[in-house]
């Protein structure tokens, strides 16, 4: 049995794109953190 | 694996141990762990120092004296004068003539590498800087003065070179698609384009002065001698000298236009990938468009051509300003002009990384023909054997097409790992607190990631 992915390869940009979202997601996760934390610190 | 009918990607390189775009996802973990191991072990600038060390005087009086000098330069003329000749009055067959494969594989390709190993190589072989100088000193000769130039625009920079480095590109990749042979383009219209360079360089040299327009408008010797600035050998006052390599970059992009040079290297290596690759449908849609419209078949393939080579160096300088715009965000920041200045050298050792990862292969096929019929029958009219090579061929069996790939993805962690450090070097002469260094350069680790995800993405589309 042939499974229908004929054209999967024409979608595999996506799994060049995931690396760059993964990194920008942590980058944006970090510095709210960050920016979270430091106003704490000014408030205490 | 073949019974699944995937039916233009996934089959195409089953030999390797793992998917093609599991190398990228590799890629983007040695980035990611270079930088935090930079931020954890990299706490002062250490290549804002050249740490110069001058080689023996009587190297540096050979090897930069006058004799050599004059010798090298006679060769880059006379081997520039071959390709002309060889283009005007040889085979129209781009593949059999002596002068595609000289001024755009050997030269065009050649002198980066060499020139990153071994310092600016191209200096003295340079044959316009070569007759430049010759015309200066018989002008001093006959007059009894130095040549008055005008005083060079501070504000063009080095933009002449980077429109120049753009429309080299354009010429071999845009004007001379034809597909099918290495380089595309007419040998005579090759030629022709040299000769009317030669004229404005020396008309430019005339105007500006011979080491003033090498230095800014020349757009082999900036676009050669912005790779030189990687390497360990340079000159000084002078003097021929080691210095800490990757060192001489931190300097080099003081001159406005220059991040706009690198910028066009890396923008037009990737066009030249994508446009065979990833960008055909649009491209293909595009030229549609303009057929559709009445504009002729040539003009519109060299019209669409010319949109996405532009669109091309737009995106790669906005992802790099995508990247400076991140520094700003951190506490402490130098202005956006300073900051986009100040990091346009990281891109140089990228720029590298994608032309050896783009035109390895082409680089050791061609010069197989360049080295054998090539420089046998230069005119390709099967009318000369000089050096009795004239029947040899190229061997496509030299590299596999796995060790192509492994090359490809090595030069690219490279080259990103070392823009990775220079700029993580770089931002800790901006913030003095390592800490807010290492937080700077968060967005430009996504520009590393971003450019080493999308060079292996073309690279694993042109390869299948």
């Amino acid at each position: 049995m042939t499974l229908p992915l004929a054209h999967v390869g024409h979608y595999l940009w996506v799994l060049y794109l995931l690396p760059i979202l993964f990194v920008i997601a942590g980058i944006v996760k970090t510095t709210l953190t960050e920016r979270r934390r430091r106003k704490d610190s000014d408030e205490g | 694996m073949s019974l699944l009918p995937f039916a233009h990607a996934l089959a195409a390189r089953e030999d390797l141990p793992v998917p093609a775009w599991l190398f990228a996802w590799g890629a983007s973990i040695v980035l990611i762990v270079s930088f935090f191991a930079l931020a954890i072990g990299w706490r002062r600038p250490r290549f804002e120092e050249a740490h110069w060390r001058p080689l023996g005087a009587g190297l540096s009086r050979l090897l930069l004296g006058r004799p050599l000098q004059a010798l090298c330069g006679l060769i880059g003329v006379f081997l520039l004068g071959v390709a002309v000749y060889a283009g005007l009055r040889g085979t129209e067959a781009p593949d059999r003539n002596f002068a595609l494969t000289f001024l755009f594989v050997t030269a065009w390709l050649g002198f980066p590498v060499f020139s990153a190993l071994l310092g600016d190589v191209f200096r003295p072989f340079n044959p316009w800087r070569a007759v430049g100088r010759l015309a200066g000193a018989g002008f001093r000769a006959i007059a009894g003065q130095r040549p008055a130039h005008l005083a060079y625009p501070e504000a063009l920079g080095r933009w002449p070179a980077a429109i120049g480095l753009l429309a080299v590109v354009w010429l071999e990749v845009v004007y001379g698609s034809s597909g099918g042979v290495a380089v595309g383009l007419d040998p005579a219209t090759a030629a022709t384009a040299t000769l009317f360079y030669s004229a404005y360089t020396l008309a430019m040299m005339a105007l500006f002065g011979v080491e003033e327009w090498c230095e800014r408008g020349e757009i082999f010797s900036v676009y050669f001698g912005m790779f030189s600035q990687l390497g360990w050998f340079g000159v000084e006052d002078g003097r021929l000298g080691r210095r800490r390599p990757l060192s001489a970059t931190t300097r080099w992009a003081a001159l406005p236009g220059s991040a706009a040079v690198v910028i066009a290297s890396i923008a037009s290596t990737s066009f030249d990938g994508a446009s065979e690759g990833p960008f055909k449908p649009a491209i293909e849609s595009c030229f549609d468009w303009f057929v559709e419209r009445g504009v002729g078949l040539t003009a519109s393939l060299r019209l669409t051509d010319t949109i996405f080579m532009l669109l091309c160096f737009a995106g790669v300088a906005l992802v790099y300003m995508l990247g400076v715009r991140g520094m700003r965000t951190v506490r402490g920041a130098p202005s956006l002009t300073t900051l986009r200045v100040g990091f346009a050298h990281t891109l140089i050792p990228i720029a590298l990384a994608y032309l050896v990862a783009h035109y390895f292969s082409l680089f050791v096929f061609q010069e197989q023909a360049q080295f054998t019929y090539l420089l046998s029958d230069p005119l390709g009219t099967a009318s000369t054997d000089l050096f009795g090579t004239a029947s040899g061929g190229i061997d496509f069996t030299i590299l596999r097409a796995n060790a192509i790939w492994y090359v490809q993805v090595a030069s690219l962690i490279v080259g990103h790992v070392l823009a990775l450090t220079l700029a993580h070097d770089r931002a800790l002469v901006y913030w003095p607190n390592y800490r807010d260094a290492s937080r700077s350069q968060y967005w430009m680790l996504a520009v590393m990631v971003a450019f080493t995800c999308f060079g292996l993405y073309l690279l694993s589309y042109s390869n299948k």
